[in-house]
């Protein structure tokens, strides 16, 4: 039986921004994830938790909406996370080094907020200068922090590939927070041999 | 780009319950309730199941869900794919209007296991049936052993890691080897395999 190939897209999401009064909303999220309606969403919540049924510990996107709303449907979640910890969460504690990364959070949260829309945050613009204020936000943290976020985005980029490799000719949807989508690019793009990368919208 | 929708009629029971079954399917994504007599026809049919109200004859390709207090209904007609209990989550209920739809069947899991108690000593495995259970992969193995568990295919594809159309695409392979026509003989078979008999790794792929 010949095996169709896998199509995989990426979706950004924005952590707590999804709860303000934006176009970008979890409804809006519910609603893309549920229109595309991918056989494998692979999500930002660890394998442990999971399995425990414990969402304390996934990110808002998937505590909020998506493992709600994938639960009457056909989608079948894939957590991928290596550990719950996000892109804020390797920032510096305390010092100018924090003041400093909290100014770009500013600056990137006002970018989301001005972009709005899934659309947006997912497109070419807002991807430069998401890319760019993370850039510069990663200057400011210790080698060690940056090693751990790069170790993380790797482990998480392995879940996905397991999961393609797993089963094979699927509709994958990847949805975690835009600030890792030009870590998590990159390394798949060097990986897609057996998978095509799409736009979200044209999974 | 929208999501195709699924079409549900309600039907059977008392009219609240009729109307309260509504509400919840309409507050599911990616279900739409009809009546029972649109055209074109509801792809599903969820009948509740109420003494004095029999199911009515189909003249569509309508699927029936048969929402049941019980396992008495042990020979269900051909039309009707599905049997869910009143004790499932609305999200179960979700998953077996998904699954009907496809063509699959569905049995929720207190159900199916009072229907494997009553039927389970009575069944015997034929040789043919043994010779595939050991020629059986490991993925096809785990596959039916969850299924003998009671679980969805949604169930099943969860725990698995892998697509909901994986899932059905393992099983129909494995109804067709087996010579079962349907999920509860499928479990019945499955119930009987022994979970120590080793298997061939060939195909088989590690979990997460």
């Amino acid at each position: 039986m010949a095996i169709s190939t896998t199509r995989l897209a990426i979706l950004g999401t924005m952590s707590d921004l999804h709860t303000q009064p934006i176009s970008y909303d979890l409804d809006a999220l519910k609603k893309i994830v549920a229109d595309l309606s991918p056989d494998l969403l692979c999500a930002e919540i660890t394998k442990a938790s999971w399995e425990q049924d414990d969402l304390s510990q996934a990110s808002l996107e998937v505590r909020e909406a998506l493992a709600p709303m994938i639960a009457s449907m056909d989608i079948v979640l894939i957590p991928v996370a290596p550990d719950p910890r996000e892109y804020k969460d390797f920032a510096p504690r305390g010092g100018w080094r924090q003041r400093i990364v909290k100014t770009f959070d500013r600056l990137l949260r006002w970018g989301q907020m001005q972009a709005n829309d899934a659309k947006t945050i997912n497109g070419f613009g807002f991807g430069a200068f998401c890319h760019t204020v993370c850039w510069l936000t990663e200057l400011f943290w210790s080698s060690d922090e940056k090693a751990l976020w790069e170790k993380q985005n790797s482990e998480l980029v392995e879940n996905i590939l397991q999961a393609i490799e797993r089963d094979r000719g699927r509709r994958v949807l990847v949805a975690v927070q835009c600030q890792r989508l030009h870590r998590l690019l990159p390394l798949l793009y060097a990986r897609h041999d057996d998978f095509k990368i799409v736009a979200y919208q044209n999974l | 780009m929208a999501l195709q929708q699924i079409t549900v009629a309600i039907g059977g029971g008392h009219e609240l319950d009729r109307a309260a079954l509504a509400a919840l399917v309409a507050s599911l994504p990616g279900l739409r309730v009809m009546p029972i007599n649109h055209i074109p026809f509801p792809q599903v049919l969820i009948w509740i199941q109420f003494p004095g109200r029999e199911l009515p004859r189909l003249e569509s390709d309508t699927a029936v869900l048969l929402l049941a207090e019980n396992a008495e209904a042990y020979s269900l007609p051909d039309t009707v794919k599905g049997l869910i209990s009143k004790d499932e989550t609305p999200e179960a209920l979700g998953v077996a209007i998904h699954q009907v739809s496809r063509g699959e069947q569905y049995l929720s899991p207190s159900l199916a296991t009072a229907i494997l108690e009553q039927r389970h000593a009575k069944i015997q495995l034929t040789d043919t049936q043994q010779s595939v259970i050991e020629s059986l992969t490991e993925r096809e193995r785990e596959i039916l052993q969850l299924l003998a568990e009671g679980l969805s295919n949604k169930g099943i594809a969860s725990k698995l890691y892998l697509s909901v159309r994986t899932v059905e695409g393992h099983l129909a392979n494995i109804y067709v080897r087996l010579d079962v026509h349907s999920r509860t003989e499928a479990m019945l078979v499955a119930v009987k395999i022994p979970k120590s008999t080793p298997a061939p790794t060939a195909g088989a792929v590690s979990g997460l």
